[in-house]
């Protein structure tokens, strides 16, 4: 605010002095040649809802509160009301454009061909495929310490059992992944595990070697974690690091 | 930067996404084989004009996310890179 403003003006909150008129909206070429749009156009946007609570603060019934953020209505709502069209729209559209042939009847006296459970627990059926895993113990003859099908459920205790872990090793302190490069490698170790794993779980289906889908079911997360690893380690080098790593710490007063 | 981000990507998924739905038409005989896609084309794809355009349509949208998104997130950031690594070395001459 300009300091020649008369200081009776009515404080307007509709944002009017900083977005600009329609007959002003720059070109997106003008946009393109400022290189400072996106910044601009945060600052502005947090500095008109900096100018929505400095207003709110005056008015005579604001109670104050220790939260910091913005309102749900209309900044987070308007969102969530665009992301959800969004994504029903898209369910509309691919039902109404490719629809799933419907089989016959399941017939319940015969295992289908193929038997898997709903996507998200892919995962969890591909643990039950670990037998090559499971050791031959030469003191017991070559034989087998327990069945595949109790290795495989011993399996899901054992991944369940290290996220279960992981909350105790790591509070979360973080802000950013560059802060911790070694617990962003072992997050991305896990989401590219679930996914490899889900994949050995339809390996039925998949049009690869089987032999090859199983060994970079384990190997593929070791990778991505080792290059997300070295990225983030990277990153730490410049980029005022230490000073941002302050900034990020710091947290609202209650 | 980001400018170029988006527009690959809105490139690779919408383009992506109508050749899904075509190929998922002229190139799938079932939603659970290990070629669905990628199959040869399904019998009477190329009988009637909109069973041509749509099939020709698949082949154009499939290169064009591919060349798209290519172009966007390589081609032209490596451009702008070379373009100021060689007026680095013009002025630092």
């Amino acid at each position: 605010m300009s300091d020649n403003e008369p200081e009776n003006e009515e404080i307007r909150s509709d944002g009017a002095g900083i977005v600009a008129p329609d007959d002003e909206t720059p070109t997106w070429s003008e946009r393109k040649a400022r290189k400072t749009g996106l910044s601009r156009l945060t600052y502005e946007y947090f500095e008109r809802a900096r100018r929505e609570d400095q207003d709110l603060r005056t008015e005579s019934d604001y109670v104050e509160r220790d939260v910091l953020a913005f309102p749900t209505w209309p900044h987070e709502t308007v969102r969530n009301l665009s992301i959800a069209s969004f994504f029903v729209g898209m369910i509309l559209f691919l039902s109404a454009t490719m629809p799933p042939h419907i089989g016959n009847p399941a017939n319940p006296s015969s295992t289908p061909a193929i038997i898997l459970p709903d996507w998200y627990l892919y995962w969890s059926f591909g643990l039950l495929k670990l037998n090559p895993l499971n050791p031959e113990l030469a003191i017991l003859g070559g034989q087998k310490l327990m069945a595949d099908r109790t290795y495989g459920v011993l399996a899901n205790g054992v991944v369940v059992g290290f996220i279960a872990i992981v909350p105790f090793l790591n509070k979360g302190s973080a802000r950013r992944p560059v802060e911790q490069p070694f617990w962003s490698a072992v997050g991305v170790f896990g989401v590219v595990f679930a996914m490899t794993i889900s994949l050995l779980a339809i390996k039925n289906l998949m049009p690869m070697n089987v032999d090859l889908l199983f060994d970079l079911t384990f190997l593929l997360p070791f990778v991505f974690g080792t290059i997300t690893y070295a990225v983030l380690k990277t990153m730490r080098e410049g980029y005022m690091y230490n000073l941002n790593r302050r900034y990020y710490r710091l947290r609202p007063p209650k | 930067m980001a400018d170029e981000f988006i527009k690959g990507l809105g490139i690779l998924t919408g383009s992506g996404l109508a050749w899904l739905v075509l190929a998922s038409w002229y190139r799938t005989s079932s939603f659970e084989s290990t070629q669905q896609l990628i199959e040869p084309l399904s019998s009477g794809a190329t009988e009637g004009l909109f069973n041509i355009i749509a099939v020709t349509l698949m082949d154009v949208f499939l290169w064009f996310a591919l060349l798209g998104a290519l172009t966007f997130w390589v081609l032209i950031p490596a451009g702008h890179q070379i373009m100021s690594a060689l007026e680095e070395r013009r002025n630092a001459q």
